[in-house]
């Protein structure tokens, strides 16, 4: 079993944690402290051309596979947490059905623009009452002529409004349930699409997340992104593991992120004479943390290898996105009680660190769904 | 203008090195990076092309993980590259290494040799002068500023006693140091031009060189043993409001330590 | 591009240094206006002692111009002062100098080339060494001269490390850090000056001082000062180094930074203190505000003795100092620039 990444996946490692290590990380707690959407960093890093990271060389991507696009997800999300959902909802879910769909104007409109980082991508399940049970989706299109007419609010989206484009997951016909759902093209500028309230969160600041209001908005009959009507869930079963991974990947950023701060307190920090780092309790700690940290980071390359080999990969990358933010969560609170007093301060990044690492649970899928999908996948049909 | 860059691969400023042996050997931490100063090498020469056309070559001499050196050169923007990991070039003092570069740089035309003023693990600061005289080219030292033109250029140095502005003719190597630039982020397709390169190599012989003159067997210079620098004994933290700390202090530092 | 013309002058002939034939070592006096440099007078010092245990015998090189009154100090600090001019001479240039102190090494054949690890020292040397074929040992702490062969110590890593070196072949070329060795001569010689003429041609030098841009009088470069009173990102402002200044003023130091501080805008690089910076080695570094990064360190360590001002108790510039004060620097350190002034 070769464990080890390439030589040009080391060297890729190598030059994404040098850009993050210079351009992100400076201004992570200038992000997290104003909560605004840091719009000259968005550019400079869109320069570099990053984002299209996922897509075709041919069309200016980097053709990067699953595992690549995981050491990716996970150095950015080291950097920042708050600037990462931006970027990587741009790099995957905001633009993947425009490219596998979208014809070849809209490519030009959308696609390609949002892969330099000139426009603001975003998808939309999630709304008031439906999250993790998509067949309660409420927002529907409706066939008008060759156009649909979307109607319904969208909740907790990521870039949401300040999005040019979104790909928003609506029902032809209720009754239907999941059996009933499509992805839909949704640019801005075309009426009755607006934002609506901007959400405030308790981490993952910088990242504007908030409602998506769509009053009558019409769309042409291309804007439905798929060659089927009605394969919606189908399609989005093409991109839900990498999607679990890849939260499995910032879980992983974010453990990183905390776990060098604890490390570098725990070697200086003195208490009766000696540095922390020399008593028992806190060497336990760190043995615990490193252990879990190394499981996880075993789990989410594993998956992406298996979604990269075309293996099949739903329930390893279930298991990766949960093991590693369990092991996320525990990470931050450690780090933070390493830090004592200090962990509490907002002058620090562990209590960063520590807020940010919530949305992992509900990103990607709940921990109880995922439970209870991986619990009836195992025990099989009763 | 064809600009050749001399960079090295160090270990990481991070890594640990620990004297093993009895001082016999060193034991260093294996995770590498360029050399510092080496990077505003690489970053201005980049510029020079931007600026005056032409090509940017980089040059490395080590082992391993080397290559990475070459390959951030390649990802930021460089040419060409050229690896001299033979094991006769390894492990020589600064003239062994000097003469290995000198002759490397000295197989195509160019206007410009840029490299950092000393490289950060061995602090000897000797290859650039040295391969200026081998090449017989001029040379400036500890640059933060160069404006090239035709045939000569402008080469700003932090002297000892100040700033110095100093013209000198082309061809010439510049050594250069903290305040130069600010070394740009490699884009993707920079990585990914990287990531694919094939790397040229350059033994002893298509230099024109005897493995015996480079490296460990061309050196004169030899390290018998490592030490650890003498460590301070415990701080004294000197107790007390603002002011009685001060003049305590003052007090120890006239009186005890007799330094002013 | 054609190799350097090399002056071809290699002995490998290892002499016993207890023949009649008393060997030479050349020490390189750079200058400064009149002044000799401060790591050049350690080294006639050095000489000096090395003269006197009969192992060499010294004489001192200038190059360029020599100012009456530095001439008379170095007569009496060595038995033979070798004056080397030519108009090209007149400013420094490292291909000048260079062809100029090899050709004269050619000619003396010494065992030893000695030189200050300054600027100028570290800029020049290693062409010297290409051009004579031989070795070259730069930025040295320290040194066991009567050993056969001699042997060196610098510092790598920044200097988390110290390495013991030795030199084979003749002549050995030596750089030394300033500060690393005292000096004790107290200029009691009655020494002779000979003058010789570099023979360097224009061709030989392509460059050209096209502006230089001195500090005020009377500031003692940072490598060389006894006294360096450093200050970091505890002062919150660029305003507020008045206060190092004043301190600085007072105890005779020069104002050292860190370079958080430089990176700021708030001091130029030249006063850098640390890795990409400048390596000094004062008598005393008095480090305020400053909370200790590696590079710093790198830059300071080997300073005689060190005192931090910082509020922080772990500050980790604390464990590369000798005293501290935990305390507010705004306060502290004017208190301390008051007692000097009293005292």
């Amino acid at each position: 079993m070769d464990f080890a990444l390439t030589e040009e996946q080391e060297f890729f490692k190598k030059m994404i944690t040098d850009a993050v290590d210079r351009m992100i990380v400076p201004k992570a707690p200038e992000i997290d402290r104003k909560d605004e959407f840091p719009w000259e960093l968005w550019r400079e890093f869109g320069k570099l051309g990053y984002l299209g990271l996922r897509y075709p060389e041919e069309i200016g991507g980097m053709n990067a596979d699953p595992v690549t696009a995981m050491i990716f997800y996970e150095q950015v999300s080291r950097g920042s947490v708050g600037f990462a959902q931006s970027v990587i909802m741009n790099v995957l879910m905001g633009t993947y059905f425009i490219y596998r769909f979208g014809s070849e104007a809209m490519k030009e409109r959308c696609l390609y623009p949002a892969m330099r980082g000139e426009k603001v991508a975003t998808m939309c399940f999630t709304e008031d009452q439906s999250g993790s049970d998509l067949s309660a989706t409420r927002t529907t299109a409706v066939k008008d002529g060759s156009d649909w007419v979307i109607n319904g609010t969208k909740m907790w989206i990521t870039n949401g409004p300040i999005a040019d484009m979104a790909t928003v997951l609506a029902t032809t016909d209720r009754s239907l349930g999941a059996k009933g759902l499509n992805f839909f093209l949704v640019e801005k500028g075309t009426p009755g699409f607006a934002p609506g309230q901007v959400l405030e969160k308790m981490g993952c600041r910088g990242t504007v997340t908030g409602e998506l209001v769509f009053d009558n908005v019409r769309v042409p009959g291309e804007n439905l992104l798929g060659t089927e009507i009605n394969k919606g869930v189908d399609y989005l079963g093409e991109i839900l593991d990498e999607v679990r991974v890849m939260t499995g990947a910032m879980a992983l950023g974010i453990s990183q992120a905390a776990f060098d701060e604890g490390l570098e307190y725990a070697r200086k920090r003195v208490a009766f004479g000696k540095p922390i780092g020399s008593y028992q309790l806190i060497r336990a700690k760190f043995a615990d943390m490193a252990s879990e940290m190394e499981a996880s980071r075993l789990m989410v390359y594993y998956a992406a290898w298996r979604i990269k080999e075309k293996l099949s990969s739903r329930k390893e990358a279930a298991m990766a996105k949960m093991f590693a933010t369990e092991t996320c969560l525990k990470v931050v609170d450690e780090v933070t009680r390493i830090w004592g007093a200090n962990g509490f301060a907002q002058e620090y990044n562990p209590q960063r660190h520590f807020r940010d690492a919530r949305f992992l649970l509900y990103g990607g899928g709940t921990h109880e769904i995922l439970k209870d999908f991986l619990g009836r996948l195992i025990i099989g049909k009763t | 203008m064809n600009v050749v860059v001399l960079a090295k691969q160090v270990p990481d400023a991070e890594s640990s090195i620990e004297i093993k042996g009895d001082g016999e050997r060193l034991e260093i931490q294996q995770k590498f990076a360029t050399s510092l100063f080496d990077e505003f090498a690489l970053e201005e020469a980049l510029r020079i092309r931007e600026r005056h056309g032409g090509r940017v070559k980089v040059i490395t001499l080590g082992a391993g993980k080397a290559t990475e050196v070459l390959r951030t050169g390649i990802a930021m923007g460089a040419d060409e590259t050229l690896l001299l990991d033979h094991a006769a070039f390894l492990d020589g003092d600064g003239y062994a290494t000097a003469l290995a570069l000198s002759r490397a740089v000295s197989k195509a035309p160019c206007d410009v040799v840029l490299c950092g003023k000393q490289a950060v693990d061995d602090d000897r600061g000797e290859v650039g002068p040295m391969v200026a005289q081998f090449l017989g080219l001029p040379h400036v030292g500890g640059v933060v500023k160069l404006d090239i033109a035709e045939g000569k250029a402008s080469a700003e140095s932090l002297a000892e006693a100040g700033r110095e502005v100093v013209e000198v003719s082309l061809p010439a190597v510049f050594t250069v140091q903290k305040g130069l630039n600010e070394p740009r982020v490699a884009p993707i397709t920079g990585v990914m031009k990287a990531m694919k390169a094939q790397i040229p190599k350059a033994a002893p012989e298509d230099l024109g060189l005897d493995p015996a003159e480079v490296g460990r067997a061309g050196s004169k210079v030899q390290v018998k043993r490592y030490l650890a620098p003498k460590k301070r004994p415990p701080v004294q933290i000197i107790g007390g409001e603002a002011n009685d700390a001060a003049r305590e202090a003052v007090r120890i530092l006239a009186d005890v330590e007799r330094l002013i | 591009m054609q190799p350097a013309r090399q002056c071809g002058f290699s002995r490998t002939w290892k002499g016993s240094f207890r023949g009649w034939l008393v060997d030479t070592i050349l020490v390189f006096v750079e200058t400064k206006g009149d002044a000799a440099k401060k790591a050049s007078l350690e080294l006639l010092s050095e000489g000096r002692k090395l003269e006197q245990a009969g192992r060499f015998r010294m004489e001192a090189v200038v190059l360029g111009p020599l100012p009456a009154g530095l001439k008379d100090r170095l007569l009496s600090l060595t038995e033979t002062l070798v004056h080397i001019d030519d108009p090209l001479l007149e400013a420094y240039t490292p291909e000048g100098y260079a062809f100029a102190l090899a050709g004269y090494a050619g000619e003396a054949g010494p065992k030893m080339i000695l030189a200050g690890a300054t600027q100028m020292g570290r800029d020049f040397m290693p062409r010297v060494a290409v051009l004579l074929g031989c070795g070259i040992v730069s930025d040295v702490t320290a040194a066991a001269w009567e050993g056969d062969p001699v042997t060196f110590v610098r510092p790598v890593y920044g200097g988390k490390v110290l390495t013991e070196v030795s030199c084979n072949g003749f002549p050995v070329i030596v750089t030394t850090r300033p500060n690393a060795f005292g000096i004790s001569e107290e200029g009691s010689r009655t020494g002779n000056l000979v003058e010789r003429q570099a023979g360097v041609t224009a061709d030989q030098v392509h460059t050209r001082i096209q502006r230089a841009d001195a500090k005020p009088k009377g500031k003692v470069d940072l490598t060389e000062a006894d006294i360096i009173v450093s200050g970091g990102r505890g002062l919150k402002a660029a305003e507020n180094f008045r206060l190092i200044e004043e301190l600085a003023d007072a105890i005779g130091g020069t104002v050292g930074a860190t370079r958080s501080v430089v990176d700021a805008g708030w001091r130029d690089q030249e006063d850098q203190v640390g890795k990409s910076g400048k390596t000094v080695s004062p008598k005393l570094y008095i480090a305020v505000g400053i909370s200790g990064a590696i590079h710093h360190i790198m830059g300071m360590d080997t300073s005689k003795v060190v005192l931090a001002v910082n509020k922080d108790p772990n500050a980790i510039i604390f464990q590369y100092a000798n005293y501290g004060i935990v305390g507010d620097l705004f306060e502290v350190v004017p208190a301390m620039t008051a007692e000097l002034k009293k005292r």
